[in-house]
């Protein structure tokens, strides 16, 4: 078929539909223009526009950089080299083109918003009482085992792992003993570039490592893994295609979760509520006029 | 003795209004100023119609000729070319604005309240180009994701589908480097929130501050960054980059179908 007049014409009649709905929108509803800027009131909760607001949900659970900078760019850099992992020809051309993809799209579509919600909640302290077979500490004694919990409740999100939880592995007390100076690195004790301090003479808190950057990398690593090997093992995954599927639908689907999650259901203090419940506190100075 | 007919003698009023139509569309179409812009009339035959796309200006980044499954909707749902139509709105919407806003953190604030009041059709502008922002966003990514499960990135198109994935990262720039100029609640804390995501950079947190958002917290230096790479460095940089990505669906043999 030829591009002028098969292609053009539906092009322009979409692009003039397109504009007539857009117009037809910014008649009836107004871009939201708040008062003016002030550093002093600080908006409660504040939000990053909406595309970003996946990655400050993901900030809530893991360190800041890893969740702000290094997963989003890692994110990016997956999707840029797809091609070059999976460079076989099938199913190129049409939706769904290999035999199983359609079914591989829901089915990780559905597993990663689950997942991803059930994350959520956990460090929201929803799945605390699952947690309770740790017994609560006694604080008389000098070290403990088996692992126990300060204070009555279970964990009530990844972080109580560093800041509740006890065990003594011989003299070691869990989280305050496991703090190690940095191995020196080449000969150098301390390695600066110009002005930034690339390796440096101090600890290595473990139990901080631990909970913001090397568990929450495991399981999300570790979850992509598990409904890979699942898939693969019922014969749904057979070719890389089908791995890259999977990976790009989970990537998507969770931070699709995020953003609704981030949207939706965070109030005050970014805490976890239901979606009625989400009141914009302006600031404590006394509240503005047209303020949310 | 037969009745012969003058040329050009019209008999009736119909015929009459058909040299007169004529006439008109000769004088409209067939006078010089237009001729030295459109050097041939419509394209007739298929042959034409081909060169008309592969000569103009315009359409020579389209391929001449695309496959019947490609035009039906349901293949494309016209995504990418609604990306690009949402580009264009958001340009021509976005030159108007600037007519009435000053990027200065004392002025900005009441520049958009005047415009929404003061300026005629100033509050369609601004809306259209809020939702056209938006609708850029969720656009692209709906993009992506057609031709990701359509298998569309495969060889040979494996770089257009990375000239894509930047102008993915270009959109969210574009989209969040306006989300500041408003200089509202709104804008200054969501960007307050984006400058210490920035911060958080491992090893060039401070350096990502300065560079792109002037300073340790969000004003002026902030302001006039956001304003010069929304209105001129990133709309710059992605009309290059969507230059690229139509150019390379042509030459890669226009969209991608079954072997």
């Amino acid at each position: 078929m030829l591009v002028w007049p098969d292609l053009l014409f539906p092009e322009f009649i979409s692009a003039c539909l397109f504009l007539l709905t857009f117009i037809i929108l910014s008649v009836f509803v107004n871009a939201p223009l708040l008062n003016r800027a002030n550093v002093s009131i600080t908006p409660n909760p504040s939000k990053a526009p909406w595309y970003f607001l996946n990655l400050q949900e993901l900030l809530l659970h893991m360190d800041k950089a890893w969740a702000g900078v290094l997963l989003p760019g890692i994110f990016l850099a997956f999707l840029a080299i797809i091609p070059y992992i999976d460079r076989s020809n099938e199913g190129q051309g049409v939706w769904f083109g290999t035999r199983y993809s359609a079914r591989i799209t829901s089915v990780t579509a559905i597993y990663s918003m689950a997942v991803t919600w059930l994350l959520v909640l956990f460090d929201a302290g929803k799945f605390e009482r699952l947690t309770r077979f740790f017994p609560t500490c006694d604080e008389e004694q000098p070290h403990h085992w088996p692992p126990c919990l300060v204070g009555d409740t279970g964990l009530e999100g990844l972080r109580e792992l560093q800041t509740r939880m006890r065990f003594s592995i011989g003299d070691f007390d869990w989280p305050q003993d496991w703090r190690f100076p940095l191995p020196k690195l080449g000969g150098f004790s301390e390695l600066r570039f110009k002005n930034l301090h690339l390796w440096g003479d101090m600890n290595i808190n473990v139990p901080a490592v631990m909970v913001e950057q090397v568990l929450p990398l495991l399981i999300i690593v570790g979850l992509a893994l598990l409904i890979i090997y699942v898939l693969f093992r019922i014969g749904w995954v057979r070719t890389t295609r089908d791995v890259m599927i999977v990976m790009f639908t989970g990537a998507m689907a969770s931070y699709l979760a995020l953003t609704i999650i981030g949207s939706f259901f965070r109030g005050q203090g970014q805490e976890l509520v239901p979606p009625t419940d989400i009141r914009v506190d302006c600031g404590t100075i006394p509240t503005p006029p047209g303020c949310p | 003795m037969a009745v012969v007919e003058e040329p050009g003698k019209p008999r009736n009023w119909q015929e009459r209004l058909a040299i007169i139509r004529d006439r008109l569309y000769d004088r409209l179409f067939h006078n010089y100023v237009w001729r030295s812009i459109f050097r041939s009339g419509y394209p007739n035959t298929p042959r034409n119609q081909m060169l008309v796309v592969a000569t103009n200006v315009f359409l020579h980044l389209h391929p001449t000729r695309i496959h019947r499954t490609h035009v039906k909707i349901t293949h494309t749902y016209c995504l990418g070319g609604l990306s690009f139509f949402m580009f264009i709105v958001l340009t021509v919407t976005g030159v108007l604005l600037m007519f009435y806003y000053v990027p200065d953190v004392n002025r900005a604030w009441q520049d958009i309240a005047a415009l929404e009041t003061n300026v005629r059709f100033g509050l369609l502008m601004r809306n259209l180009h809020r939702w056209a922002a938006h609708g850029m966003v969720i656009l692209v990514f709906l993009h992506m994701m057609r031709v990701f499960y359509t298998g569309a990135y495969k060889p040979p198109r494996e770089f257009n589908w990375v000239v894509g994935v930047v102008l993915l990262f270009l959109t969210l720039l574009m989209s969040f480097t306006g989300y500041l100029l408003p200089w509202d609640q709104l804008a200054v804390w969501a960007i307050t929130v984006g400058h210490g995501i920035g911060g958080s950079t491992p090893y060039l947190g401070d350096e990502v501050q300065q560079v792109l958002f002037g300073g340790f917290e969000i004003g002026q230096g902030a302001l006039i960054r956001f304003y010069t790479l929304h209105v001129l460095g990133l709309p710059l940089l992605a009309a290059i980059m969507m230059a690229v990505h139509f150019w390379r669906i042509r030459r890669d043999g226009g969209l991608a179908r079954p072997l």
